[in-house]
């Protein structure tokens, strides 16, 4: 018993003795441990392709940087120049439009569609309706520039020929600046709806049904249950798919870069296009790199509203 | 192996066979080029030289801006590069920046193998792929837009295909008469927004530029080895320069409001941004009549199901003059490549006659693109696609007062200003002067940026 003892003791001094150790102490550690190398893979490619790149970036919007030549620190005169970029609050503006529209318009109609999908009374026909909407999220953002692209065009798409049958004239659906965002508001939200919707599906079919019951024994039907009982249930499920939206919404880049390449002018230009010209095809790393930053800045900002403005209305019950 | 690289080369220029050129260890080539288009070529280097890999590096962009800005990229995030192509747009960059190596020194060592080379071509190519004295790529496709004609909407209105030397108003009756044919929606022109192409030969035949033209200083070494016989280049120097913004030029304006009268009177459709998918789309559909494309169309038309006969070119519509766009192609050298001189050997191999027809799909079975030699555009070459009219290719190129598209070191800075003040105007947003006025401005800011002035 005295040499067991020893040899635990002898064991535990030892790295491996450390980790083997079969206390209750030593399992604990044992589990952590393995939490922790579980963890490793996704920790070092959040290092290496998240917050590294995203402190370099911070880093470089202090200095003029073309690639060719080594950077050259500037102080806060690309910070300077975001104030007088004449072009930046029409790109903004550009980006807030795409954000409210193509969030209020996929939510609407994710929800909408849950709802209604859950409602069919054929399982076959819910299961093509949902593969449906969501083949469109399994397309890349190219293949759907493109496509749409030849819809939308002006003379010969397909899109203004039947808007002429029903007797409405033709939209210059990307080459004016006043309607172009509202193209690519309509890209993005027929992109992206699937995946909003598979979001919602799911926490729609997980509704307690003894809450719905119970509100329909109290009378609750229709609009009233509705507003009163399933939105209110959902509004965590909201919440996060809100916030995911919005995120995307804010990063948008495939869609316009191909059907307009921000154009007219910069009327379909995004935040994140501009950023990618600037640094990338004009080789300002430093001003591409502080148009990043405030493009992150107003993602936090927008994002920590959205958290603040949700003890209001979201229902953890 | 620089050393097996040299007795190799030497070894070519003797006219040894393969077989005895000597051993040499295997040395991988990192080439920013089309693995499909390139393989036949690399192949039969390899024969001379059968220690040689080429790794292909392939980048793909909407343009040339897009594909170099991707391929400096690359090079800053470590990727070796001994060589990659590059048009017009960007040579003056990767020379400019210290990229590209320049060609000289090889060029002059290699004067006995490469004459015949120059000696096939329109001087004004060499002379585009100069920067400041110095040559820095070997150009080996070119592109000068002319009006591309559908010849089945030309019938369909009456009309004959134009003379070489008609006129604007000649353009616009022809485009009248295409427009709206026989009850159906048909546009008379159309073109896409970009530098290339584009409203740019409009704004050259009203003899005026994006940017101030300038011819560089030196070059003479180029052009006493090259070309001494030839009558044409004493005006000739060594490259291009682009010293200021001239996007405001009373000229510029006027090209402008032409172009956007046009799509004013119905006679184009809206214009887009793009690299003119949709427009051969179009074209092809027999719903637009005039475009400007290069001699790249010819074999892309025919490719997409237009049978030959059904289109055809001609010279730009003149105006204050008959002056051409032209833009380049070729290969570069990286200035910090390890195996500069095999690379070197490649490349000189590449744009011999045989070679440049051994590119798959490139020259032939149909001409993807004009070749820099003059002999391999022959009659020959287009009998399968057309045009009739397919001598007015070259011919462009020699016409004297054909010059490059502005192409200086910010060369994407340039193109997106210019894209974005043309779709202001095109959209109606904005009136030409306002816009043009804005492009002028913005250029300005860009100059004094990146030149410090």
């Amino acid at each position: 018993m005295a040499s067991e003892t020893l040899a635990t003791r002898e064991r535990r001094g030892s790295l491996l003795g450390w980790f083997r150790a079969d206390t209750f102490e030593g399992v604990r550690r044992q589990r952590a441990i393995l939490g922790y190398l579980f963890l490793l893979p996704a920790f070092i490619g959040l290092v290496a392709f998240v917050v590294g790149p995203m402190f370099v970036s911070f880093g470089l919007s202090f200095y003029r940087w073309n690639i060719f030549k080594p950077p050259d620190p500037i102080g806060i005169a690309n910070f300077q120049r975001l104030l007088t970029d004449s072009r930046l609050p029409g790109i903004y503006g550009n980006t807030m439009l795409l954000v409210v529209g193509t969030v209020v318009i996929t939510q609407v109609l994710a929800i909408a569609l849950a709802l209604g999908v859950t409602q069919l009374r054929s399982r076959k026909f819910a299961y093509f309706l949902r593969t449906a909407w969501f083949l469109p999220v399994l397309m890349s953002g190219a293949a759907v520039g493109v496509t749409l692209s030849y819809l939308f065009q002006r003379e010969f798409g397909p899109i203004n020929y039947y808007l002429g049958v029903l007797g409405i004239d033709r939209i210059p659906w990307m080459t004016s600046a006043s309607t172009v965002m509202y193209t690519i508001i309509i890209t993005a939200v027929w992109k992206n709806l699937g995946f909003i919707f598979v979001i919602y599906l799911g926490g729609v079919v997980s509704l307690p049904q003894e809450i719905l019951d119970a509100a329909d024994v109290d009378g609750a039907h229709g609009w009233r249950r509705l507003w009163t009982v399933t939105l209110p249930l959902i509004s965590p499920i909201m919440l996060f798919a809100t916030v995911i939206n919005v995120i995307g919404a804010m990063q948008i880049f495939d869609e316009p870069q191909i059907m307009t390449r921000g154009g007219p002018g910069d009327g379909s230009r995004t935040a994140v296009m501009y950023m990618y010209e600037v640094a990338f095809k004009e080789q300002e790393f430093g001003y591409g790199s502080a148009i990043a930053v405030t493009l992150f800045i107003a993602i936090l900002i927008v994002t920590g509203i959205q958290f603040a403005l949700s003890r209001r209305w979201v229902f953890y019950g | 192996m620089l050393k097996g690289t040299a007795a190799g080369a030497a070894g070519l220029v003797a006219g040894l066979t393969p077989t005895m050129a000597p051993a040499q260890d295997t040395v991988t080539l990192h080439f920013h080029q089309s693995i499909e288009r390139w393989t036949p070529v690399v192949e039969n280097f390899q024969e001379l030289f059968p220690g040689t890999e080429v790794a292909f590096i392939n980048v793909t962009g909407i343009d040339d801006e897009e594909v170099a800005s991707k391929t400096l990229t690359l090079l800053a995030s470590g990727q070796p590069l001994d060589a990659g192509k590059a048009s017009t747009e960007v040579t003056a960059l990767y020379a400019g920046e210290g990229i590209a190596a320049p060609l000289t020194e090889r060029v002059l060592d290699a004067k006995d193998e490469l004459s015949e080379y120059f000696s096939d071509m329109a001087p004004i190519l060499p002379e585009t792929m100069l920067w400041e004295g110095d040559l820095y790529e070997l150009p080996d496709g070119c592109n000068a837009p002319n009006m591309f004609l559908n010849v089945n909407m030309l019938n369909k209105a009456g009309l004959d295909v134009p003379p070489a030397d008609w006129t604007k108003d000649d353009f616009v009756e022809y485009a009248r008469a295409t427009t709206n044919l026989g009850g159906e929606e048909t546009f008379g022109y159309g073109w896409p927004i970009r530098i290339w192409g584009s409203w740019g030969p409009w704004h050259y035949v009203n003899n005026t530029n994006f940017l101030t033209e300038e011819r560089a200083p030196g070059g003479e070494w180029f052009w006493e080895t090259f070309y001494a016989d030839n009558d044409d280049v004493g005006h000739r120097g060594g490259g291009f320069r682009w010293p200021e913004a001239n996007a405001n030029d009373p000229l510029m304006v006027e090209a402008l409001e032409f172009v956007m009268s046009l799509t004013a009177d119905g006679l184009a459709p809206g214009i887009e941004l793009g690299g003119g998918q949709s427009l051969s789309g179009l074209f092809l559909s027999d719903k637009v009549a005039m475009t400007p494309a290069g001699g790249f169309w010819a074999g892309g038309l025919y490719n997409n199901g237009m049978e030959k006969g059904e289109f055809d070119v001609q010279y730009w519509p003149k105006w204050k003059s008959q002056r051409h766009q032209l833009g380049v192609g070729g290969n570069w050298l990286s200035s910090v490549t390890d195996n500069g001189d095999l690379m070197w050997e490649l490349l000189k191999f590449s744009v011999r006659t045989d070679q440049m027809l051994a590119l798959k799909d490139r020259y032939r079975p149909v001409m993807r693109t004009t070749p820099v030699r003059r002999s391999m555009v022959t009659e020959e070459a287009y009998e399968p696609t057309g045009p009739a009219n397919w001598r007015v290719f070259y011919d462009t190129i020699d016409r004297p007062d054909t010059y490059p598209i502005p192409s200086p070191p910010e060369a994407a800075g340039m193109t997106g200003i210019h894209n974005r003040a043309v779709g202001l105007a095109m959209s109606g947003e904005m009136s030409a002067q306002a816009a043009l006025d804005q492009a002028q401005a913005e250029l300005e800011a860009l100059f004094a940026r990146t030149r410090g002035g």
